[in-house]
Parts: structure tokens; C-alpha cells; sequence
């Protein structure tokens, strides 16, 4: 698959029963939405002035390009009413930490602040690989704030890893394959979980 | 002129083609761990590992620390710390130091393990009896063993310099200057083949990123930036072609160009309003561009390098009915062409359409099938770090009706890389008329389609006039491309490419220990260094090529195309 994510969990950088968990839901169902079409379920929204600006999810398999991120369809669909500069004033709630490309593209569009849910140990941006969001750069640093449902991000891409691919030139048999419905229990920042799960990569 | 006019007058650039290094030749990964030290019986030492090899397991990675040292071999802090140890019990001089690794064993249980190769004490003269005995317990007290503590590196050494530093400070470490290139950088004979396959047309598809790039710029639509895509297996074959007829395999280097995209980031028009583009027409280059404001810089999305990969996407969605089993109510905004993929420039039309099946087609269709040109390229080499698009293509699967279920493979990231000497090499195949399943006249493409082993930019090479961006650089990642080259000139304070500072004159010089030097020059040059194309955090690698122009020739061209402003270089994101 396109966008062959490692999931990790983490300890919440903010309240399950805040208003971020309010947004964070609408991404989930970006994501659902995402699985039910055949692509990586990852989904976004953008927040400007307490309203949903923008929608995206990730769109690699319908458009056969590996860049079509989530979080770039979000921000062209936020372009069509605002001006670029309402970015500064906008945060994004996507379900899986953003990879180095849109960590990057991110900080480009000034984004305000990322709260993501499960953090990506193989293309994270966010401190998964890289720290994009707060490296030397000749835009400004942006705050990331990570682990809100993720478990909810994490079953949503095992569900998806699970199915055959048969998007990819070669499909890989996963008939043997049973969905992990456990969670250890919600390990320190740093630590690892699902290190077994092979994820197909093309 | 026109634009095939444009193409053949272009002159290359002169210069050289040189890797670029991975981040982890360039800055060695130091990190170290706390490691115990013992003191045994020389006399025991082969007894020694052995007990301590069944006690706890061994650490291959750990390989390049000497097991044991002489007390003479111990760096100075351990040494003072025995000198100034009287407790301890004189031992007979000998003696052996072995180190115990990580993860560490308690210490307890190690003395236990070890009191059966305790140093023999020093048999003490009768001359000098201690003064006052102490009364001893009746039975002998156990032999104690002297337990140390120190850090020793986790990696192995990269240089001979530091292989030295650690033995000194920390414990004694064997260098070996074949044991680190595997980890951390592409396998040399891959590298080199590579060069050597992009060497000769480089210079030609640099130019004409430049001209895309000029493109941009005069028609107030972006910045100067342009990106050439380059599919290698087409350059196999215009090589073969040359070599059969006795001619120049550069003559043709146009035909082996697959998709051109220039910058258009103030192109794309904002909240219904008018794009930068739109507000200036008719001034070039545009206002926007004499500075880097970031409301009117667009969006990567809008970068060369991300346009000319849409590009590839774009050809491949219009191939049969890919787009109708998605129903785009779900996104809506995928409908509005984000990255204006259908406003192409008069360069970007020209390669993406215009010369399909006329210069770029010297070998008949049905070639493919003689004998002389195997359908089948091997996999002469296994290389876990790069794939490369298979071309085993099923000349069939084009008359079947559901081209999904009849694609050949891409090779997962662990197959080999293929770059056959002397076979030919299908670069594209012309389909029947009736493959794209319409009535008007087939257009044949240099983009391989799904059906013919096309997967994203797989196998492709890219070729920019600026160092990308790091979102465009991990961009080229996503989008699997083989290699990536741009000029020297070209590098810029935000890309993603560079692994070091333009320090040294010949890159690869091994044994320079230039760490300390390096970060140095990082304050100086005020960016930092990711060399995306290769680490090996990431699961997907591509090589990176700087290429450095005869007599800095490019640094012209850098003022007039890229800086704007008053002189200074100014940044922004390429």
C-alpha cells in the first residue's frame, strides 16, 4: 500500500472528553470513510473559528499518485472559501500522526497546531522519524499534540492491513489473517506496540 | 520557436555527477551505552567467554568492541580508577580486562559467575608481613572480582580517528572500514551503476528542468523551478538503439522524458479570488516572487517536483475506466484540480501528450516479441534497498477487460534492482488501438500504465533544477522514484537532499573525521541537513545525485532564474 504506517500508541496529549474530542470524531469518520473507498483510512478536518473548513482522507489509490495525503485534500478543499493566510488561525485533527511530507507541508501553510491520534513510527513528522514541526526551518515551529483515540485510529488501519490488497499489482493472501482486537495497556511516550505487523508496502 | 525547437536546441550542462551522501555517513550515529568492566585471570580468559557467553547471550551488534584488553590497553579513566582502588586485593600482575555489554547483568550475580577466574594474588614477601593481620573469619572469603563501569559505543566506528577517540576514552574498539557502508548507505556497486546509467543525459535533462523552470517563471505562474521525469529503462534502450546503429545515445535523449512540471504556486486561485498569476498577467516574473511572504507562496502541492509526479498520476487515471468506479461526491475537491494538473504549460503539454508515438518510437510495435528482445528482464542482483518497476509485462493483459486483475508486480521493497548491460529493454509498449477503450485515435504514452507494470513513479528518475523542498523530497519518496538529481547550484537553506555542507572537494572521502567541522559550517549555512533520499529510518529509499557544474557555471544561472531580489539569496521553498 501506499502509505505502509506503523501505529503506535501514545499517551494523550489532551482530554478524551474535551472539544478536540468533538473534531477528532469527525476525522474518524474521514477515516471510515477512507476504508470504505479502499484507500489507507486516515482522515482529517480543519478547524478555523470553531467550523469544519475542510474534509480530506487519503486518496492515493483512486488518484495513483503516492502524495495525495489526507491532509493536502483537506487544505485544497479549505482554499476553495479562505484565503491561505486563515491557516494561521486553523488546527488540523488527523487520526495518524502526519508523515514527513505533510509535517512539512504543514508548516508551509503556517498551520496553527496538528492533534493527531496514533503516532507513526515509520513516516511520522511529528516526532514519529522526524521533528518537522520544530526542526530549524524558515517557517515557524507549530505545537502537535498526540494520542487522542487513537486506539480508535489503530483498529481502523489494522481492519484496513488485514484485507487483501487488491488495489496493489499483487495482491498479498492474508486469508490466515485474524483482526488484533487487543491493546497493551497504553505504554509511555517512546515505547513501541505491534512491532509484528507486517504492513504491505506496495 | 516552437517547442520541439526549444528541446532539440538545448545545450547541456557541463559538469559531473556525484552521489549524494546518506545522513549517516556524514554524521555517524554516536550513541553509547554503560558497559561493565571486569578483571579476571589472563590465564582464564578462554574459560572466560565461554561462561559469560552461556550466561548472557552475546550482542552481534556489538562486534566491533575488543573482548578483552590488556591493562595497558585501558583508556585512562579506568586505569586511575584502579591506581586510586587500595581496597582491592594486589593480584600477581596477571591479568586481563574483559567487557561485559549491554543489556547488563547485575553485578552480583556476575562475581558469582566469575570468582572461578579471579587474578591470583600477589604472593606477598615474608619480609613484609602486614602490620596487623585482621582476624579472618574461618572460612576464605570468596575471591572478589574488580568491577568496573564504562561507556562504550553502540555503533561501530566510522573512521579510523574515531575508532581511535573511543579507544582511548572509552574501550578499546576495532575499526573495520567495510563494516559500516551496509547499514547506513546504498550498496556501492548499485550507486555506481546508477551513475554511470544517468551520467551521459544528465546534463540534457537538467537544461531542460531550467527551461521548465524558465517557463514558470516568464509566465508569472510560479517560481523558477522545473522537474523532468526521466523513465531509465527508455535510456537502456536508446542506448542499445545507438550502440546497433552506430550513432550518439545522447542524440535522442528527449524521447526517454516521460512527464515535465514547473513550479505554478501563484497559479492557483484562493478563496474564489484571483490568483498572483491572474493579478499580474502579463508581468514577469511575478511581484510575489521578489519575496518570500508566505500567504502568497501557495503550497507544495504546487512545487515542480509534486506537479511532474500529478502529472505521471494524471496520464495513468485517464487509461481505460480507473476514475469510474470512484464516485467523486465523496471528495468534492478532487473534482476542482488542485494542483492544476489540467492547465499545462506549452513544456509540460508538449511532453506529456505531444510526442507520444512519433520521435519517441524508433522500434516497431511488435519488436517486444522477437526474440531478440527478451519480454523478461532479470533480476541479476539483489538489492534490499531499491526496487525497481518489473518489466515483466504481460503483452496480453491488453486485450483483457479488467487490467487489476492481470497486473504483473511491482517488486516489494526487498527485490532486486535491475540494470541489464547488454539486454534490451522494453521502455514502453505501444498498445492496440482499442486499448484505451475509446474511439479516438490512441495516443501512445512513454508512461507505462497499471496494465503495463506502471506503479506511481516506480523505477523513474527525477531530475529538478533546485534542490526539492523537504515535503517534496519526501513526496519523491511516496512516490518511489529510483534516483534524484539536481545542480549543486541549486541547493537551497529549506531541501531535503543534502547530507552535509559544500566542505569537501571530493564527497566520500572515508577516513576525514570533518564531525566536528561539519557542525560548524551548520551554524554558517543556517539550514539543516535531512538527505531524505536515504536513511534508514524509512522504508523506502531512492539515491540522490548533486550534479556540479565545470568552472561554477550555474552560478549565472542561479541569479538570473532563481534569485530574484536584491542580490542576497533569498529563501524559499523549492
Amino acid at each position: 500500500m501506499d502509505e505502509p504506517i506503523a501505529e503506535r500508541e501514545i499517551t494523550p496529549a489532551v482530554s478524551e472528553n474535551s472539544k478536540h474530542a468533538y473534531w477528532m470524531k469527525e476525522a474518524l469518520k474521514m477515516a471510515e470513510t477512507a476504508l470504505e473507498h479502499g484507500e489507507t483510512p486516515v482522515g482529517c478536518i480543519l478547524v478555523y473559528e470553531d467550523k469544519i473548513v475542510g474534509r480530506g482522507m487519503n486518496d492515493t489509490n483512486r488518484s495513483m499518485n503516492g502524495t495525495r495525503h489526507a491532509e493536502f485534500l483537506a487544505i485544497a478543499e479549505m482554499l476553495l472559501s479562505y484565503p491561505k493566510s486563515a491557516l494561521n488561525s486553523t488546527d488540523l485533527y488527523v487520526t495518524v500522526e502526519p508523515c514527513i511530507m505533510c509535517a512539512s507541508a504543514l508548516r508551509q501553510y503556517r498551520i496553527r497546531s496538528v492533534y493527531f491520534g496514533c503516532a507513526n513510527d515509520r513516516f511520522g513528522g511529528t516526532g514519529g522519524v522526524l521533528n518537522i514541526h520544530s526542526d530549524h526551518s524558515i517557517d515557524p515551529p507549530y505545537p502537535v499534540y498526540g494520542g487522542l483515540f487513537q486506539k480508535e485510529a489503530i483498529m481502523l488501519l489494522r481492519r484496513f492491513y488485514i484485507q487483501e490488497n487488491d488495489k496493489a499489482p499483487k495482491p498479498r493472501p492474508k486469508r490466515n489473517r485474524e483482526l488484533n482486537t487487543a491493546f497493551d495497556s497504553v505504554p509511555e511516550i517512546g515505547t513501541a506496540i505491534n512491532e509484528g505487523d507486517e504492513l504491505p508496502s506496495s | 520557436m516552437n517547442v520541439e525547437e526549444i528541446v532539440k536546441a538545448i545545450e547541456p550542462l557541463k559538469g559531473e555527477v556525484v552521489p549524494v551522501r546518506t545522513i549517516q555517513e556524514t554524521r555517524p550515529p554516536e550513541d553509547f551505552a554503560d558497559a561493565i568492566v571486569a578483571e579476571v585471570n589472563v590465564k582464564a580468559a578462554s574459560k572466560v567467554i565461554k561462561v559469560l557467553d552461556a550466561a548472557f547471550p552475546r550482542d552481534a551488534s556489538m562486534g566491533h568492541l575488543r573482548r578483552f584488553a590488556k591493562r595497558t590497553m585501558l583508556p585512562d579513566h579506568l586505569l586511575q580508577e584502579i591506581e586510586a582502588d587500595t581496597s582491592a586485593p594486589a593480584n600477581n600482575g596477571q591479568t586481563i580486562f574483559v567487557v561485559i555489554p549491554p543489556p547488563l547483568p547485575d553485578v552480583e550475580s556476575l562475581q558469582e559467575l566469575l570468582a572461578p577466574f579471579a587474578p591470583v594474588p600477589r604472593r606477598r614477601s615474608s619480609a613484609t608481613p602486614p602490620a596487623n593481620p585482621p582476624l579472618r573469619s574461618p572460612e576464605p572469603q570468596p575471591p572478589q572480582i574488580r568491577i568496573l563501569k564504562t561507556q562504550v559505543p553502540i555503533y561501530p566506528p566510522f573512521t579510523a580517528a574515531q575508532g581511535e577517540k573511543w579507544t582511548k576514552t572509552m574501550w578499546p574498539v576495532v575499526f573495520n572500514p567495510a563494516a559500516p557502508r551496509s547499514t547506513v548507505a546504498p550498496p556501492p556497486q548499485v550507486l555506481t551503476r546508477v551513475q554511470e546509467s544517468i551520467r551521459p543525459r544528465s546534463g540534457f535533462y537538467l537544461a531542460l528542468a531550467r527551461k521548465v523552470a524558465e517557463e514558470s517563471k516568464q509566465t508569472g505562474r510560479g517560481r523558477g523551478v522545473g522537474a523532468v521525469i526521466v523513465d531509465p529503462s527508455i535510456e537502456d534502450r536508446l542506448e542499445n538503439q545507438a550502440w546497433r546503429d552506430d550513432t550518439d545515445s545522447t542524440d535522442r535523449w528527449m524521447d526517454a522524458v516521460v512527464s515535465v512540471g514547473g513550479d505554478v504556486r501563484y497559479a492557483r486561485s484562493e478563496a474564489g479570488a484571483s490568483s498572483q498569476t491572474d493579478l499580474h498577467s502579463g508581468v514577469a516574473p511575478n511581484p510575489a516572487s521578489t519575496i518570500y511572504d508566505p500567504d502568497l507562496e501557495g503550497g507544495p502541492d504546487l512545487h515542480a517536483l509534486m506537479r511532474a509526479a500529478e502529472l505521471v498520476a494524471r496520464r495513468r487515471r485517464e487509461e481505460g475506466d480507473h476514475l469510474s468506479q470512484y464516485d467523486d461526491s465523496i471528495l468534492p475537491v478532487i473534482a476542482t484540480d488542485p494542483q492544476l494538473s489540467t492547465k499545462l504549460s506549452p513544456l509540460e503539454s508538449h511532453f506529456l501528450y505531444e510526442v507520444c508515438g512519433q520521435s519517441a518510437n524508433p522500434e516497431p510495435e511488435n519488436s517486444v516479441a522477437t526474440p531478440l528482445s527478451p519480454k523478461k528482464r532479470k533480476h541479476e542482483e539483489a538489492n534490499p534497498e531499491i526496487a525497481m518497476a518489473s518489466l515483466d509485462v504481460n503483452l496480453e493483459a491488453t486485450d483483457s477487460v479488467d487490467p487489476l486483475t492481470t497486473l504483473p508486480a511491482p517488486p516489494p521493497p526487498t527485490a532486486a534492482i535491475a540494470i541489464p548491460e547488454s539486454t534490451p529493454v522494453i521502455g514502453y509498449v505501444c498498445s492496440p488501438p482499442d486499448f484505451w477503450g475509446c474511439s479516438s485515435p490512441p495516443e501512445t504514452s512513454r508512461i507505462r500504465t497499471r496494465s503495463q507494470g506502471g506503479y506511481l513513479c516506480t523505477g523513474l528518475d527525477i531530475y529538478l533544477s533546485h534542490e526539492p523542498c523537504l515535503c517534496c523530497s519526501m513526496g519523491m519518496l511516496l512516490s518511489r522514484f529510483r534516483a534524484v538529481i539536481f545542480p549543486r547550484a541549486g541547493r537551497m537553506q529549506g531541501g531535503g537532499i543534502a547530507s552535509e555542507p559544500v566542505v569537501h572537494p571530493t564527497p566520500g572521502d572515508w577516513n576525514s573525521d570533518s564531525v566536528a567541522e561539519d557542525e560548524q559550517d551548520d551554524e554558517i549555512e543556517g539550514r539543516e541537513y535531512y538527505g531524505l533520499h536515504w536513511r534508514k529510518e524509512l522504508n523506502w529509499r531512492a539515491l540522490g545525485f548533486e550534479f556540479v557544474e565545470t568552472d561554477g557555471a550555474g552560478e549565472d544561472w542561479e541569479v538570473d532564474v532563481a534569485e530574484e531580489g536584491d542580490g542576497e539569496d533569498l529563501a524559499f521553498h523549492a
